[in-house]
């Protein structure tokens, strides 16, 4: 993780190139060379921005800018013509924040351990406000067509990390290289509340308290620097220093930063330092938002809401049965009210054991209650009178139209629920000249839908971005999530293993085959490696245990997902502690992201 | 105190924000009871009324306006809210263990309003706690101390406002194994807690020196250049001046001593020790000193620094002039500190108000809060614990809890289930197990900690 | 390092041997409240002890000449109580591995035995006797067979002495709850990990049983069968398959409970207790059909769920008792195991009869463990084991005044009372020893 990224970012910044031609696909091999960037799409229901509606209307796009929207608009000799008869176009969705386009590094940034856990260097704690995320972009992140697919064309993305990743982007979805996806570079610093594994800051509150220290230096250094470049004669030279320095456009209220909310907790933290500190600020995440309204309103800062809802139970989906006569599938839709009585009673009192099927029933009348809040999350906050955009950081590709419609059945308008997809992320990042609507002049960047895009027969035929078409492979219907079949634990993993004061890292390798599988473990605080026994793979579910000396046999259950996992030890004597791992190296058959 | 006017402003908005934070009160009279007053003796018959959250009158056929609201504690015990000196719950994070020194952290900061842990202990009477870092550094983090208003979302409506400041330090095994044995660094022994100590007093002093030339400086000179700034030593000179109590995790007697010697050398004059299991050995000197303990009434031999123990701990404390509290450190034990303070009967026979001023005024001078709550008297904030029993029985039941003038808990009409926040895709029934272990946070900091287990093989 | 610790352990305890002031003359309790448990209360009476044993209780008893006589006015004289788990012996100083014996590597290792690593010399036997707790289950723990507990007074010179006539083999049955506030596991990863322990569980059984088939066809017919082999754990478990030996299941979530006492069916054991037992009241009926006894607490914890009344740990034992479970207490403790009688003054309070209570610390654990021939209640012929009280021992205000383990009249001091004494008005005080 030394690269660096100072001079990377420099280069890239020389070369932002936006209007360049659009090349052949090179990974395709054999596709069909471009004769012409313009392109006219007829006769289609044109939602040109929230509410603002022209039927059988003709857009047409040059040279990857909307040139003519209306239903006069003349198709010119070159355009390629797409009848969009029964069509609806939409202006291209904007991301508010994710990682799309940088793959989580198959590689575990080095686990070195700093000489003083007390003071760590910058990188390892991972205070990077002055890494650009341009420098991490890999077109061939699989997100990025899966999120074009979706309907977004472009996206604010920000480096993975952890209190101070870095420096955030626009890019656009699509392009072959990195350059080619840039569209605005160092629009945002990025920050959560995430600390650093067993080394300063490693908890929330240090890391707001890093935050502070950080912020009250940077504003002295600002100072500083402005007293000598006004007039160096008899001062000490300032010190250059990168990670201060990338906070100076912070203080002059010219680079917003992000702030990662996940929680309603996170939420109020990140409002408490942002008030102290008085810090330009978007705030991200916000899933529990519903919780702090009053707050959020004298806050009054942009919000973008995360697409990540909870997982939604059978017995929290809505359609009736099929036949209620015939054996229920155990995936099937079922009934509410077969599931239980939806009549929260929340004066109820368990007295004995008599009560408990009720008190059963009440508690998860109660849980359904509290989904419910969360998917209403949304509308609330329009009612609230907040206005937000989408953010998909941290939700699967394939949920986003799921969640947004599971919000709109909630009580989301479809013009809000728009909004927040279009124009207000524009606004939020500053894009409202160039993109978020079907009018002239703006980017060709289009979602072209059958039906509508909030229905659930919506489908989505094609995305421009950029004024270059994509077709969209009608959705497989299997929404069952990953589906891997046979999870393969083989390889080197790198492991967390969360206590509650700090991680511990570890390395567990796993080889062999079905059945007869060997393995070791190694946790960085005892480097002798400890051999695992009773290894064994069910479904996508690991097992095994091992001997950790005086304090017994540790076993352990971790679930595989491609290359990550995610379970615990049961320590004997203290109880379980979550671990999460990602794979490093093998099998060869997982190779995701590079080729 | 005319430190850092280049950030005085924006660190003194979040102390004015949480004062403008419009906390409810309420109005209530409670009629006819026992009251336990503590600072004033028992008194029969007697009825409590509070104003705006206020006590404004202790006395017999009290008379209130019609909608005041009326609980008639005919038969019951009314004692003042208890008071938890030493606690963990309501806060996400405990200990920030990387560093020996991590003054500049602050439990504060990570309030959870939502934590059931709250509700519980309000169940058991209690309506403040200290919330404490964990103590596993010398110089730990800033505490916080809470009322428990369940039900409030805002992490800031938990704070008691004006409360002083406190911070945790540690002596003895938890930093030592920590950072000497874990890390490899100072300190690895009590020698080393003692120089930890000085070492980052006198750098505080040296900080204040140089905004103190700064400041002067800066009168005659736009263009002096401010020096660093350092959060961590910030609040080192705020404990020097004074503004920032200490309150110190340590269990042997000789590193007491040795911590009452490094503040008697930087002017530092209060000191609350925590747990202080050989508190009981040197009491004398505590008393000479000035220092305050506050005790567990009966944890002993979880590890080796609190195996040379005695539950009259409180008892010899208290007869040797040592303002002494019971405290809990654990979201099992907070819960019945009535109990915890009715053990210093058995051990040491303490009289009803010795033993009920150990979980009420006492550990309220302990957190410089004595003068607003602590005792039932006329001024003091309305925090009352309603008992059917004398609450120093093993068989009393706490019956309403009152914070600020509002009935928090009533056992009569709260429901089971009082979560303020549902887990949308958890079952039902979940479960979780607790051990005494695992309650218990000292014996946590003491011998559960994964990687200290890991370490120790 | 470790060293100078122990020769400092072996210091105090030969500064401070048990009191064996056995009495082969007769010793006469008199004038005493006589909390018998089982047959009534005497508010006046006398109990003769002897060689260890009540030989006489009564308002009228005549007193031998040359007895010993205590007078106990205005005093109460209950059965020592028993704490059905602690962990007494086993653990001296909790953080200190070196002073822990409490579990072994394996997690089948049913053969160990907790009465082999009782230290007599523990510094929290007495802390804990002089409190009235004169007898223990002190229970090994790690691993799923973790070994046999074994019940103790807490008297003696060697852990034989000790031993007061049970052991029993403690199972840690598979569990869904989550243990401890860390246990971030979904709760898939929870029901996975607790289905393989309960396959684990059955292969084990499953083994055991053939073993015992072995050994038994064997024993009858040596020459058709093969001795078995030379399998320890085994060994131990055909002592519970053959009705020979008893088995404690430690268990406590609900849907666990439910498990175990279909498990314990299936697999037709005779001989069996519950212990733990946190959510108990919510399948109190479903036990009470089985008359499975139990060994319930901590009753001072929290509870399960967070959606649970905050009471419920607190009222647990009473709604067992009310469906009809047959209980006795545990503290789930061991330096503080002092505090029983607070569990049971805990359980009182949130409904378990007062009497229930009592019987749950005496004669209820006496009944459980096969012991009551000898102890848990005050009767004619029973070990003259029992304390001495000045009021009701569930309060806190309450100081006991005597206590006698099998006829031995225990010192009522400790460690705490020790340094009680000492301390109280330390001498030299402040300005000794020629510093200012």
């Amino acid at each position: 993780m030394n690269v660096n990224y100072s001079t990377f970012a420099v280069a890239v910044c020389c070369i932002v190139l936006i209007n360049q031609p659009v090349k052949a696909q090179v990974n395709s091999g054999e596709s069909v060379p471009d004769v012409t960037r313009t392109i006219a799409l007829t006769n289609a229901h044109v939602i040109q921005s929230p509410g603002q509606i022209q039927e059988q209307s003709n857009v047409i796009i040059r040279d990857g800018l909307i040139v003519a929207v209306g239903p006069d608009a003349a198709i010119p000799f070159d355009a390629i013509e797409i009848s969009a008869d029964s069509l609806t176009v939409y202006a291209g969705f904007i991301d508010g924040l994710s990682h799309t386009g940088i793959p989580q590094p198959r590689q575990q940034p080095e686990q070195e351990r700093p000489d003083d856990p007390a003071f760590p260097p910058n990188e390892l704690a991972g205070i990077l406000p002055h890494r650009d995320v341009r420098g991490l972009l890999d077109p061939k992140d699989k997100r990025i067509a899966s999120m074009r697919e979706s309907g977004f064309t472009a996206a604010h993305v920000v480096p993975r990390g952890r209190m101070l990743p870095g420096l955030g982007a626009i890019i656009l979805l699509g392009g072959d290289t990195p350059n080619e996806m840039v569209y605005r570079g160092e629009t945002s610093l990025y920050a959560q509340l995430s600390g650093a594994r067993r080394m300063y800051p490693g908890t929330d509150m240090a890391v707001i308290a890093k935050l502070r220290q950080l912020y009250r230096e940077s504003e002295r250094r600002h100072r500083v620097e402005q007293l000598y470049s006004e007039n160096p004669t008899g001062l000490e030279r300032p010190r250059y220093d990168p990670v201060h320095y990338a906070m100076f456009p912070v203080l002059e209220g010219n680079r917003p930063i992000y702030f990662q909310t996940d929680d309603v907790l996170d939420l109020h933290r990140v409002l408490s330092v942002q008030e102290e500190l008085g810090f330009p600020a978007v705030l991200t995440g916000l899933s529990q938002s519903f919780d702090a309204i009053d707050k959020l309103k004298s806050a009054n800062l942009p919000l973008l809401l995360t697409l990540e809802l909870p997982k939604e139970l059978r017995k929290d989906k809505k359609e009736p049965p099929t036949d209620s006569t015939k054996a229920t599938p155990t995936d099937a839709p079922v009934a509410l009210p077969e599931v239980m009585h939806l009549d929260y009673d929340p004066d109820l009192r368990v007295t004995s054991f008599t009560d408990i099927a009720i008190e059963k029933e009440n508690l998860e009348a109660r849980r359904h209650m509290a989904y419910k809040t969360h998917v209403s999350n949304a509308a609330t906050l329009e009612a609230e009178g907040l206005s937000f955009g989408f953010s998909t950081g941290g939700a699967s590709p394939s949920d986003l139209l799921t969640n947004v419609r599971k919000m709109v059945d909630e009580g989301l308008s479809e013009t809000a629920a728009l909004a927040a997809l279009t124009t207000t992320p524009a606004q939020i990042l500053g894009l409202t000249s160039s993109m978020g609507t079907v009018e002239v002049g703006k980017m060709g960047n289009l979602v072209v839908t059958k039906g509508s895009i909030f229905d659930e027969d919506g489908e989505i035929q094609y995305v421009f971005v950029d004024g270059r078409k994509y077709d969209v492979e009608p959705p497989k219907k299997s929404s069952g999530g990953g589906g891997e079949s046979g999870a393969n634990p083989v390889g080197t993993w790198s492991l967390t293993i969360s206590s509650p004061d700090g991680e511990i890292a570890g390395t567990l390798t796993i080889s062999g085959s079905d059945d007869d599988w060997s393995g070791t473990l190694i946790v960085e605080v005892d480097p002798e490696a400890a051999p695992l026994e009773y290894i064994a793979m069910t479904d996508n579910v690991l097992t095994f245990s091992f001997n950790a000396g005086g304090f017994g046999t540790i076993s352990s259950s971790l679930t595989l997902d491609a290359d990550s996992m995610n379970g615990s030890f049961d320590v004997p004597n203290v109880g379980p502690v979550s671990v999460s791992g990602t794979r490093t190296s093998g099998p060869e058959k997982s190779t995701q992201f590079y080729d | 105190m005319k430190l850092k006017t280049f950030f005085l402003v924006a660190l003194l908005s979040v102390a004015i924000n949480s004062a403008a934070q419009e906390i409810p009160t309420g109005d209530l009279l409670v009629r006819n009871a026992t009251v336990l007053t503590i600072t004033n003796g028992t008194l029969e018959n007697t009825d409590v009324l509070i104003q705006d959250g206020i006590i404004t009158a202790v006395g017999e056929q009290l008379s209130a306006s019609q909608d005041v609201p009326v609980i008639d504690a005919t038969g019951m015990y009314v004692m003042p809210g208890i008071i938890d000196a030493h606690s963990h719950i309501g806060i996400s994070n405990v200990n920030e263990s990387s560093a020996p020194v991590t003054a500049q952290v602050s439990v504060g900061d990570v309030l959870n309003p939502y934590s059931i842990a709250i509700y519980r202990a309000l169940a058991g009477g209690v309506t403040s706690s200290h919330v404490m870092h964990g103590s596993a550094n010398v110089i730990g983090g800033q505490n916080e101390t809470i009322k428990h208003r369940w039900g409030l979302l805002d992490p800031d409506e938990l704070r008691m406002a004006g409360a002083p400041r406190t911070i945790k330090f540690a002596l003895g095994e938890n930093p030592t194994r920590v950072h000497g044995r874990g890390n490899n660094k100072r300190p690895a022994s009590r020698m080393g807690v003692e120089y930890v100590l000085r070492e980052t007093f006198a750098k505080a002093q040296r900080y204040q020196e140089a905004w103190a030339q700064y400041e002067e400086n800066a009168k005659t000179n736009p263009r002096a250049i401010p020096p660093a700034y350092n959060s961590q030593l910030e609040v080192m000179a705020n404990i020097l001046s004074g503004d920032i109590l200490i309150h110190c995790h340590s269990y042997r007697a000789d590193e007491i001593l040795m911590l009452l010697g490094v503040l008697e050398d930087f002017g530092v004059d209060q000191i609350t020790l925590q747990h202080v299991n050989e508190g009981f050995k040197i009491a004398p000197e505590l008393a000479e000193f000035g220092a305050t303990a506050s005790v567990f009434a009966d944890w002993w031999g979880y590890k080796f620094e609190v195996y040379y123990s005695t539950a009259y701990n409180a008892a010899i404390l208290t007869r040797n002039g040592v303002l002494t509290s019971i405290n809990s450190d654990s979201g099992e034990l907070n819960r019945h500190l009535y109990h915890e303070a009715a053990k210093s009967q058995k051990y040491g026979d303490l009289s009803d108000d010795e033993a009920l001023a150990l979980i009420t005024i006492n550990p309220a001078i302990q957190l410089g809060i004595g003068d607003r709550i602590g005792s039932i008297e006329v001024g003091k904030e309305g925090d009352l614990a309603i008992f059917d029993r004398h609450p120093l029985s093993v068989y009393a039941i706490n019956q309403k809890t009152v914070v600020d003038g509002i009935v928090y808990f009533d056992v009569e009409t709260d429901t089971d289930d009082m979560r303020l926040i549902v887990d949308p895709e958890s079952t039902v029934d979940t479960v979780v197990l607790h051990s005494h272990d695992d309650t218990h946070q000292c014996l946590y900091e003491g011998s559960l900690d994964l990687y200290d287990f890991l370490e120790s093989n | 390092m470790m060293s100078i610790f122990y020769s400092l352990l072996i210091a105090v305890t030969l500064l401070f041997p048990p009191s064996l002031e056995k009495t082969d003359t007769v010793t006469a309790l008199t004038n005493a409240r006589i909390v018998t448990v089982t047959q009534g209360t005497i508010e006046s009476g006398t109990i003769l002890i002897q060689d260890g044993k009540i030989i006489q209780i009564g308002m009228n008893v005549d007193i031998p000449e040359d007895a010993r006589v205590i007078d106990l006015a205005g005093l109460s004289v209950y059965p020592g109580m028993i704490d059905s788990g602690t962990q007494m012996g086993l653990i001296e100083v909790g953080s200190l591995p070196e002073t822990r014996d409490a579990s072994e590597l394996c997690d089948l290792s049913p053969q160990m035995k907790a009465l082999t690593a009782v230290n007599p010399n523990g510094v929290a036997i007495p802390v804990t006797r002089v409190s009235g707790v004169t007898t223990v289950l002190t229970v090994p723990s790690g691993g799923m067979l973790p070994g046999q507990a074994a019940l103790i007074n807490l008297h003696g010179y060697t852990p034989q002495q000790m031993f007061a006539g049970f052991e029993g083999v403690i199972l840690r049955f598979p569990a869904t709850g989550r243990r401890g506030r860390f246990d971030s596991r979904s709760e898939e990863e929870v029901k996975k990990a607790a289905d393989e322990a309960m396959k684990k569980l059955n292969d084990t059984w499953d083994s055991a049983e053939l073993h015992n088939r072995i050994d038994s066809t064997y024993q009858t017919r040596p020459e058709d069968g093969r001795k078995p082999e030379y399998v320890p754990s085994m060994e131990a478990l055909r002592d519970v398959i053959r009705g020979e030996q008893t088995l404690i299941i430690q268990v406590n979530a609900a849907n666990d409970i439910l498990a175990a006492i279909e498990w314990v069916q299936a697999r037709d054991i005779d001989r069996v207790l519950f212990s733990g037992l946190a959510e108990g009241w919510r399948v109190a009926d479903k036990i009470a059909e089985t008359g499975i006894p139990c060994l319930v607490g901590p009753v001072l914890s929290i509870p399960t769920r967070q959606s649970d009344r905050f009471d419920k740990a607190y009222k647990n034992a009473g709604l067992m008792h009310a469906a009809g479970v047959k209980i006795a207490l545990r503290s789930d403790d061991t330096a503080n195991a002092r505090n029983l009688p607070y569990h049971a003054g805990f359980a009182t309070a949130y409904g378990l009869p007062i009497e229930e209570a009592l019987r749950a610390v005496t004669i209820n654990p006496a009944e459980i463990f096969g012991v009551s021939d000898r102890l848990g209640s005050l009767e004619v012929g029973k070990e003259a084991t029992f304390f001495v009280s000045d009021g009701d021992p569930f309060e806190t205000a309450t100081t006991i005044h005597h206590v006698f383990i099998a006829g031995y009249e225990i010192p009522m001091e400790s460690r705490h009372t020790r340094l009680y004494e000492e301390f109280l008005q330390r001498s030299p005080g402040l300005h000794k020893h020629g510093q200012d």
